[in-house]
């Protein structure tokens, strides 16, 4: 039926969506896509000192079925690109992707033959996070950002203003590198 | 009130926050179709194809479900003899131990006729 | 940009020590990716031979000659040509390595496993060396081995030319040795002859080249930065 993309707007919406919201983010479980040395980092940040638990989030579904959030940790090579995009299509909707680690985001160090520069050449990317590795502090402030994006969340009607929205936006955007005057 | 009360009302309640969330999840969830959702899990690459009808079954599995039954049905006869067992006395015992002997016979014959074997 | 500057004072190799022969095996000119001018890094006029070591002379020492004697008397028992099979034997830095005609190589290999006195019951894999600039020997497959009776180690070199890169696969005797060949497929182009199976293992199965030779570039790509981009790492420092 999908009720949730065709509810009418107003007040009553606004409070389903953070309702809504809050339940998303609340128990958001991450899959598993540790590939190198980022899910080293990734794997502290669900021990018990730097405790994602707390977020909902221990349970790391290897099935990528019961997933929201594919934390992409580590490079991605040439081989391993198709599986990716197969374990994100995998995913049921809503789902998020947050690309950990500079190798993930840009392809990091490695500006070669064999690793995907950034994996934003395969999958959407929601959060890019830098760091190599990152701290697991610093992946528990991009996770945090991604619950702010998911409370803020619109549906419905609300949801398809908005993507116009952002098309908008993104097509008068200027490109990276005429975004002049900004290095110091 | 009944002892049980408690236990059926959990379960009850069980059923039906199950049956809500299915129901829900139905209703509102959005429905984005993607051909990889409908494809087998395998660890992301192309999944392995399956014969059709899911291939041949090895016939082991029978035989070991057949000798399975006729064995555990021996031992339910054995189960109410040794509850009564003081009851019953020494004829008791002879006759067990002639029904015993009786399924003893087959299954020497099964043992040397290469049933336990798996390969 | 300018062709080529010849530099003020020819640049020595580096020579280890007890070597008497040396094989220039190619000339190595400029570095990351400079080629012919006269950068203020002072890489660009750099013009340095590649120098391998030669055929050692008796006695070795360190007790190869026992091991060498071995090896012949074995060639002659199993009657493989004594002279060709074996090209030279190096003796550098500790190691020894048997430089082997690729067509005595499974023999050889067979020799190494079975002989009681030889006994290599390991083979640690194999490496692929590519030389672009010795005519003939652009290709070697080097293939290290461990007797655990012995406590002994040698490499085996063989080298194979670029217009016929076929080398016998050992798998028949050493069956690890099955991803290594594999692997030096994919990076090399180096064809075993006899390997149950051989296709690409790192690099996806359609990929087109070898990327571990010489000249395969390093395939990266501009890196874009707000109101810059700064090039890949072999192609920076080109001024043109």
């Amino acid at each position: 039926m999908g009720l949730e993309e065709k509810l009418p707007s107003g007040v009553l919406l606004t409070s389903v969506e953070k309702v809504a919201g809050y339940a998303r983010k609340g128990s958001l479980w991450p899959a598993t896509f540790g590939l190198a040395c980022c899910a080293i980092e990734m794997m502290a940040t669900g021990g018990p000192r730097y405790d994602i638990a707390r977020f909902g989030m221990e349970v790391f579904r290897a099935s990528p079925r019961q997933a929201d959030l594919m934390i992409v940790a580590g490079r991605v090579s040439q081989k391993m690109a198709p599986v990716l995009r197969q374990i994100y299509d995998q995913m049921p909707n809503p789902k998020w992707v947050l690309a950990m680690g500079v190798c993930a985001s840009s392809g990091g160090m490695f500006n070669n033959y064999a690793v995907v520069q950034g994996v934003d050449h395969v999958v959407p990317v929601d959060m890019y996070l830098p760091g190599c590795p990152p701290r697991p502090e610093m992946l528990i402030d991009a996770i945090l950002k991604i619950h702010d994006d998911i409370q803020d969340m619109k549906l419905g009607v609300n949801a398809q203003r908005e993507i116009v929205e952002n098309e908008q936006l993104a097509l008068a955007a200027p490109s990276t590198l005429e975004m002049k005057g900004l290095l110091r | 009130m009944n002892v049980y009360t408690p236990i059926f009302v959990l379960g009850a309640l069980a059923f039906g926050f199950a049956a809500f969330s299915v129901v829900i999840a139905s209703f509102t969830g959005p429905k984005r179709y993607n051909r990889a959702k409908y494809d087998a899990y395998e660890c992301g690459i192309e999944p392995t194809p399956q014969p059709i009808g899911g291939g041949r079954f090895p016939v082991k599995y029978y035989l070991t479900a057949m000798m399975f039954i006729i064995f555990d049905i021996e031992l339910v006869f054995l189960y109410p003899w040794a509850v009564a067992f003081d009851q019953l006395g020494a004829f008791g015992l002879i006759a067990m131990m002639l029904f015993l002997l009786n399924l003893a016979v087959p299954y020497v014959y099964e043992w040397r006729r290469g049933g336990l074997e798996w390969d | 940009m300018s062709g080529d500057i010849t530099p003020a004072a020819p640049v020595v190799p580096v020579v280890p020590d007890g070597v008497a022969e040396l094989d220039i095996v190619g000339v190595r000119r400029g570095a990351f990716g400079v080629e012919g001018s006269g950068d203020t890094s002072g890489f660009g006029g750099l013009v340095s031979p590649v120098v391998m070591p030669g055929a050692t002379p008796r006695p070795f020492g360190d007790g190869f000659d026992e091991l060498a004697d071995e090896i012949e008397l074995s060639i002659r028992d199993r009657n493989l040509p004594v002279d060709s099979a074996v090209e030279k034997i190096v003796v550098d830095r500790g190691e020894i390595t048997f430089h082997v005609r690729r067509e005595n190589l499974l023999e050889f290999a067979r020799m190494l496993r079975d002989e009681p006195a030889l006994r290599f019951e390991m083979c640690m894999g194999v490496n692929g060396v590519h030389y672009p600039d010795d005519k003939d020997r652009e290709l070697h497959a080097c293939y290290p081995f461990l007797s655990v009776t012995h406590n002994r180690r040698i490499r085996v070199e063989v080298s194979a030319p670029d217009s016929d890169p076929h080398i016998p696969s050992i798998v028949s005797i050493y069956p690890s040795n099955d991803w290594h060949e594999r692997e030096t497929w994919d990076f090399f182009g180096i064809v075993f002859d006899g390997h149950p199976g051989l296709t690409r293992i790192e690099m996806p199965d359609d990929w087109v080249g070898h990327p571990q030779r010489k000249d395969y570039p390093l395939g990266g790509i501009p890196v874009e930065y707000k109101g810059a981009t700064i090039p890949a790492p072999d192609n920076r420092r080109a001024y043109n």
